[in-house]
């Protein structure tokens, strides 16, 4: 049994006036123990995908299985539960209480389910020490630079000893030291039995996992190994990118001979 | 060949168990996510100390009135059962006048026959019932000693049986005697005050008083001081023999006569004294009384009207107040929740529930007015001991006021700080992730 099946994913945002059809028939599986990158262009529907994987989000229809559980059906409280208890979240920004201590940061989802406070700080501390930040405990994030911010967040993530690792671009804010740093320790993090899938936009960051799962227009359009998935599409993109380009292009200047009041019709 | 294209690595058939929450752990959750939320309410409280003060004043100062308003009418009620106390709960007062008359039935009221010595003799002759029946007159007059005169003193005729009415204790000497009234002897008793301004280092038995402009009077006995009521002295007052206070002041004084009833057959005996008095008096059947049995729970009936409308002005302006104090309440909780969108986002996706998002603004909305409860109340109090001391009122500030004051700010948080902290637990975790 996987660890998380996918099954048909389907997610249509009713608009009103139109639907947006983020993701078609999205199937693929997870095993445990795997390192995936979700790696796609904005709009695709990858950060629509990670809602879901992540369970801030359900999907119109098919089936989420985590766990051989029917995550897809869950209730709102239900849902917070899976979260607290399967599902680590690292996000871009970090998204630290800003007036809590890096302890206090990464105590929080013990909180939530009704760990001791004696326990809390024990655990906390030592996934501090998981990711080297242990003698900064007491710290506030604005006294953090902005990779040990993310180690925190990181911490915070794994305190909960998750299922799934769900890092949502952790190295988008970071400079490209910093963010190498922050790629190790996730590969680090595989390497001792994690799970973990992270999105991103960059094909050179896909290209450091083991495997990587390639969304277009909300399908998946290639999965595989992490190098060959993130570069094979390349060009194809490219392509298809230039011509929307093109095509804005030619939309806006044709916008602009029909400036108003010039009283120009096309015909 | 065809196995040559299957995937390397064969899907690992590791079991994954099911984590789930206990049944104890998630009865432990809810005291430990409320004491979170409580410690966060307060970080919160001193982030934003002066968005927090300007909001608990305002509900200090809804609680704090109110709480000044119900303590100076708790006083107002305090110092009138004293004064009621001194007339004795089973005592009935025989008058030309009725108590707590309005001014329309005054003229009615004033051309009544006085009542006089013949009624109480009539009294004290035909009512069996009452255990003691005591006549007493009174005026205001100066007593003094040599050139030492106090103006505005009440002087009181009556007999051996007025301290049975009420009121009165002894503290040293004696009182009236049949004695005094019989033969008209120049005893008195004097009020602590008097006590206090003519004999304050020296023994007041045997001691001779000038009452009035004429007569002179050797006190035998003293009384227990009684305090204020309403603001005025009830130790400012000389007891006379009847019989005495007429040869000073002039017998045909219309006078008010005291019958004591027997405990719980009040009524039996005002019944009583009227057949006795309409018999005496020889009113027909078909005519209306010439005089009135007063009783004290009369009074307190009037009384209690005048309190009770100026207990609902306290407390519709301690609503308007509060309710002002609420609405700034649910303004800073509206903006907290905006400004800490993404924070509800983050601990919502840590797993965080709508509850526990909901608990948490409620506690914020509580501590703050529960704050403002204290403060109020302290203030309140404050206001009220200000008022006792520089003005003639007494207050008395009871503990179920303050119940009700940091009751009523605690209620006022939950109420208006449910708004703001229901619009936190509904947010959409990914909207508020996404909330810059």
């Amino acid at each position: 049994m996987a660890l998380i099946e996918l099954q048909h994913i389907t997610k249509t945002y009713d608009l009103g006036l139109s639907k947006v059809h983020a993701l078609r028939d999205i199937d693929f599986n997870i095993e445990k123990g795997e390192f995936v990158a979700i790696v796609g262009q904005s709009g695709s529907g990858k950060s629509t995908l990670m809602n879901i994987l992540g369970c801030l989000d359900v999907p119109t229809t098919g089936a989420y299985l985590l766990g051989g559980r029917d995550v897809s059906t869950l209730a709102d409280d239900e849902l917070a539960d899976v979260r607290n208890l399967e599902i680590g979240f690292v996000f871009q920004s970090f998204q630290l209480l800003p007036r809590a201590s890096a302890l206090e940061n990464v105590e929080l989802p013990l909180i939530y389910r009704g760990v001791s406070p004696r326990e809390r700080r024990e655990k906390a501390k030592a996934a501090l020490d998981r990711v080297q930040l242990g003698d900064r405990t007491h710290h506030k994030p604005t006294e953090l630079s902005g990779g040990q911010r993310q180690r925190v967040a990181i911490a915070r993530a794994l305190v909960t000893d998750p299922s799934l690792l769900l890092a949502d671009e952790p190295t988008g804010n970071l400079d490209s030291a910093t963010g190498e740093d922050i790629i190790r320790l996730f590969l680090e993090l595989h390497a001792a039995g994690n799970t973990i899938v992270l999105v991103t936009h960059e094909p050179k960051l896909a290209a450091r996992c083991p495997r990587a799962v390639r969304v277009v227009d909300g399908l998946v359009v290639a999965d595989g190994e992490g190098q060959r998935v993130a570069f094979e599409n390349q060009r194809d993109i490219d392509a298809a990118a230039a011509a929307a380009l093109a095509a804005q292009q030619q939309m806006a200047s044709g916008l602009s001979q029909r400036e108003p009041g010039t009283g120009a019709h096309h015909g | 060949m065809a196995e040559a294209t299957l995937p390397a690595a064969a899907p690992k058939r590791a079991p994954i168990k099911h984590k789930r929450i206990g049944f104890w752990r998630s009865i432990l959750r809810i005291f430990r996510e409320l004491r979170e939320a409580i410690v966060q309410a307060l970080t919160s409280l001193v982030a934003h100390r002066l968005r927090a003060a300007l909001t608990i004043t305002g509900i200090a100062i809804g609680v704090g009135t109110v709480i000044a308003i119900y303590s100076a009418v708790a006083g107002l009620d305090d110092s009138f059962a004293k004064q009621l106390s001194m007339l004795g709960p089973n005592t009935l007062y025989v008058s030309k006048w009725s108590w707590g008359s309005n001014r329309e039935n005054w003229w009615k009221l004033r051309n009544r026959p006085g009542v006089g010595r013949g009624d109480y003799r009539a009294l004290l002759a035909g009512a069996k019932l009452p255990e003691a029946v005591a006549p007493i007159v009174g005026t205001q007059s100066t007593v003094g000693i040599g050139e030492h005169e106090l103006q505005n003193i009440d002087i009181r005729g009556t007999t051996d049986a007025f301290l049975e009415s009420g009121g009165f204790q002894v503290k040293h000497g004696r009182f009236l005697t049949s004695v005094d009234e019989e033969i008209g002897t120049d005893a008195c008793i004097i009020g602590a005050d008097l006590e206090d301004a003519f004999f304050k280092n020296a023994e007041p038995l045997g001691g001779r008083l000038k009452v009035g402009p004429m007569s002179r009077c050797t006190v035998v006995g003293t009384l227990v001081r009684k305090g204020n009521a309403f603001g005025q002295s009830q130790d400012k007052v000389l007891i006379l023999p009847l019989s005495s206070f007429g040869r000073a002041f002039g017998a045909k004084r219309s006078m008010t006569i005291a019958a004591v009833a027997p405990i719980g057959r009040v009524r039996e005996t005002e019944e009583e004294l009227i057949q006795v008095l309409r018999t005496y008096r020889r009113i027909l059947p078909d005519q209306d009384d010439n005089f009135t049995v007063n009783r004290q729970d009369k009074i307190l009936q009037s009384f209690n009207q005048t309190t009770l409308a100026l207990k609902v002005v306290a407390g519709l302006i301690g609503v308007i107040t509060l309710l002002v104090g609420g609405i700034g309440i649910m303004n800073i909780m509206l903006v907290s929740v905006k400004e800490r969108t993404r924070e509800i986002g983050v601990r919502r996706a840590l797993g965080a529930r709508r509850s526990t998002i909901l608990l948490q603004f409620l506690c914020e909305a509580v501590a703050v007015s529960c704050v403002g409860g204290m403060v109020g109340t302290a203030l309140g109090i404050g206001v009220a001991w200000f008022l006792a001391q520089v003005t003639p009122m007494s207050a008395a500030v009871s503990p179920s006021v303050l119940l009700l004051g940091v009751g009523f700010s605690i209620g006022t948080g939950l109420l208006f700080g449910i708004w703001p902290a229901a619009s936190a637990a509904l947010l959409q975790p990914i909207e508020a992730l996404r909330h810059e």
